[in-house]
């Protein structure tokens, strides 16, 4: 048989620091995990019955950021139209004259200084890719002189150019202008 | 037949036989030097199959797209300035279908929507570390449309959580990388 020896005070105060030291150990690596597991994380987009917020009641949808700016495709008026949020004022701005009551909108982008907004719009049956100033308010077809139907418009952050496609041959391509709507110089596949 | 009358035959003959030589050793030339030496012929963007979903990066450079050339469906960069391709390694898998690209100001960031088992997750693709990260892991909702903001910080995207389509916006945090803006 062997003797037991009961534990000294001493080594009871150890084993309690020890305890104590592999708490502060579990804590310090929970709370390092945890700030490690904070990003990516979403950020708070509440919605505004009174439709001024970048989600609504209704279906909001193809949306695209840049700079403090977020433009998106919503059907809070009923109609399929375009929406720009700024993410400083939390507000969305007016957009005048670029919703229209015949047109469908779809897949809208916008530069970083949020001055040009470009989407596929459908007027009558025809497609159009459109550029929107709002510094000028005005409105503009860059594939006006395209016999073909396009969509999926995509702008560059600084606003110099616009690529989308276009099915010219029977098939989807793509087509990259520059912002007033002169076609890049781009080699073409040998047909 | 006199000795000159032959002669002249075999000049004929050799210089019937010389033509071809001289043409397949000019093409041979032309070819070897196309491929040697001096700058590539640049190559077109478009090809004979779908290409779709065109994505301009920031500064207007670069754009990423989806192509059906290759048999699959995978994204591709093509360089506006030097027209040609840039290789994206790792990042178009042939277990997974990729779809919807967008790019950072500079291109360093590609964030696009990935199907390998059915549910499309938001994937970031890093040209620099050749690395892709799953952003949407654990997000309980269908998402759909991702796009990156310049800075590569924030992507906003379309999610059907709450039984219609809202937007909702991840932020990847101010200690990451940012692409250079403007």
């Amino acid at each position: 048989m062997k003797d037991v020896k009961p534990l000294g005070i001493d080594k009871i105060a150890i084993i309690k620091r020890f305890k104590l030291l592999r708490l502060s150990l579990y804590l310090s690596l929970v709370t390092a995990l945890s700030s490690c597991a904070a990003y990516p994380r979403l950020v708070n987009s509440p919605v505004d019955p009174g439709g001024r917020s970048l989600n609504s009641l209704a279906a909001d949808i193809s949306p695209a950021i840049s700079g403090r700016y977020i433009v998106f495709v919503s059907e809070r008026e009923q109609r399929q139209d375009i929406y720009l949020y700024d993410r400083q004022t939390q507000r969305t701005i007016a957009l005048p004259g670029l919703n229209s009551l015949d047109t469908i909108a779809e897949s809208p982008g916008v530069s970083a200084d949020g001055r040009y907004i470009v989407f596929a719009g459908n007027r009558r049956g025809r497609s159009g890719i459109f550029i929107y100033d709002r510094e000028t308010r005005q409105l503009r077809d860059l594939s006006e002189n395209l016999d073909a139907t396009v969509r999926n418009p995509s702008i560059s952050a600084n606003g110099s150019t616009v690529a989308f496609e276009a099915n010219l041959n029977g098939q989807w391509d793509i087509l990259v202008y520059n912002r007033n709507g002169q076609p890049l110089d781009l080699p073409t596949p040998v047909r | 037949m006199n000795r000159g009358e032959s002669q002249s035959r075999w000049r004929r003959g050799w210089r019937r036989q010389l033509k071809p030589i001289a043409l397949s050793l000019a093409i041979s030339l032309g070819l070897g030097g196309c491929a040697g030496r001096g700058p590539e012929p640049p190559v077109a963007l478009d090809s004979y199959y779908r290409d779709e979903q065109p994505a301009l990066s920031g500064d207007g450079r670069l754009l990423a797209f989806v192509s059906g050339r290759d048999g699959t469906q995978s994204i591709l960069l093509y360089d506006l300035q030097r027209r040609r391709f840039i290789d994206l390694p790792n990042l178009n898998r042939d277990d997974a279908i990729a779809e919807s690209p967008s790019l950072s100001y500079s291109g360093r960031y590609i964030v696009y929507l990935a199907s390998d088992r059915g549910r499309p997750e938001i994937e970031l693709y890093d040209r620099i570390t050749r690395r892709t990260q799953v952003l949407s892991s654990g997000y309980r909702g269908w998402v759909r449309h991702p796009r990156i903001s310049p800075d590569g910080r924030y992507i906003v995207f379309q999610t059907g959580r709450r039984g219609q389509w809202d937007i909702e916006i991840i932020d990847r945090g101010p200690n990451i990388e940012l692409d250079r803006q403007q």
